[in-house]
């Protein structure tokens, strides 16, 4: 763009806006400029439906898996005590009915 | 984590004594009631999950004979003209109940800030006769119904003859054909809509899993499978397809029993999600947490509640 600058400032006044009307007409410029514009449409889907995806596999890893996990570390606790309290005192720990 | 893993060493020693034995066709086991064919199924898929507060009280004031308050705040759907739009109510009512449990009697009734009235009986009227009754009464007219059942419980057979008002009969039986297989059908006419249905059932269990099928003349077929995978872990799956309004739904659930608490979860092809805690804080005292997600509609819903006794 520098070049064609310098080289715009060697000519005419209605040379350079001549030329720079004629490259931004052609076929490749005009092209170009469509393929950005899809380019971009298609990575706001892309984030959009990734957001989407995100948050529903978000919300359900929230609700079937985490209750879960947690459940399941009380009662591996549950146990230690218990193992630790069978070895301490010899015998099976007393369930607390 | 350990209790994911199945105990497979000792299901191959079953399974090869269990074929030894020669198969007793004169000696099988009473099958199941028809009614309770998925229940396996439906303990860990069908959890009731609920909205708003709930506080469950009661008392027993015999060894026989006891009282319960139940409490419950929170928004109930209307169903609305659009389907799209689900339109929420928020309710509250209290409830009063009374039952007697006896090893031969059974009367439980329970009555609403509403005006609803439900009471249920269950009697034993011999060893293998079995008298159950339901019925419901409301203020409004014409919104009351009851239903007499009888059951009668054979050596491989079970037969239950059904009555209720609006000119309501139906039948069904249920015969073990092998140790493990049973099959079923049920008939039944009801008197206002003039409708009459007919159904077949089977189900085939094991000690490690329970497989269930129904077909009704409504036009529903349900199958559903459940593996138990230890003693605290069932996983169990469902499916039901109509074949007159062309509805699918699968769903697939968990069922976690540990000492203190127990969890349910489930995940629908109709996009909705739903768990259900059930945790033991003390003697008698249990908490309840139960959350459904429904992604296509966009309708939350959570609940707690607390259980005393």
């Amino acid at each position: 763009m520098a070049a064609k600058r310098f080289g715009g400032a060697g000519k005419s006044g209605g040379g350079d806006s001549n030329i720079l009307a004629k490259i931004s007409n052609s076929e490749i410029v005009s092209q170009g400029r469509r393929v950005a514009g899809d380019a971009v449409g298609v990575s706001k889907k892309l984030l959009r439906s990734t957001g989407k995806a995100a948050w529903i596999a978000g919300t359900t890893f929230l609700i079937l898996v985490v209750p879960l996990i947690i459940e399941m570390d009380r009662e591996a606790q549950l146990n230690e005590i218990d193992l630790q309290q069978a070895s301490l005192l010899g015998a099976p720990a007393q369930r607390g009915f | 984590m350990a209790d994911l893993f199945p105990p497979l060493a000792t299901a191959q020693v079953d399974a090869k004594t269990k074929v030894d034995e020669k198969v007793d066709y004169s000696n099988l086991p009473c099958p199941v009631p028809y009614d309770e064919v998925h229940r396996e199924a439906y303990m860990s898929l069908k959890a009731e999950n609920f909205e708003g507060f709930r506080f469950d009280f009661s008392k027993g004031l015999n060894q026989k004979f006891s009282l319960s308050h139940s409490v419950m705040m929170g928004p109930t759907e209307v169903p609305s003209q659009s389907p799209d739009t689900t339109i929420k109510i928020p309710v509250a009512h209290y409830e009063f109940g009374a039952n007697y449990f006896d090893p031969k009697l059974m009367l439980v009734g329970r009555v609403m800030t509403d005006g609803r009235l439900n009471a249920r009986l269950k009697a034993d009227l011999s060893d293998k006769l079995i008298l159950k009754a339901n019925a419901q009464l409301t203020g409004e007219p014409h919104m009351s119904h009851s239903v007499f059942n009888f059951d009668y419980m054979g050596k491989d057979y079970r037969a239950q003859l059904q009555l209720g008002n609006n000119a309501l009969v139906g039948a069904t039986y249920i015969q073990s054909v092998t140790p493990r297989l049973s099959l079923g059908g049920e008939v039944f006419w009801a008197g206002v809509p003039r409708k009459s249905g007919l159904g077949y059932a089977a189900r085939y269990e094991t000690d490690q899993m329970v497989a269930s099928a129904q077909v009704a003349s409504t036009g529903n077929v349900v199958m559903n499978y459940v593996q138990k995978i230890s003693e605290k872990v069932s996983l169990a799956t469902d499916f039901v397809y109509n074949y007159f309004s062309r509805d699918v739904v699968a769903s697939v659930g968990y069922d976690y029993i540990l000492r203190q608490s127990r969890i349910r979860g489930k995940v629908d092809s109709n996009g909705v999600t739903s768990a259900l805690l059930e945790e033991r804080l003390s003697m008698g005292l249990n908490f309840l947490l139960s959350a459904e997600i429904d992604h296509k509609k966009k309708d939350y819903k959570f609940g707690f509640g607390l259980t005393v006794g």
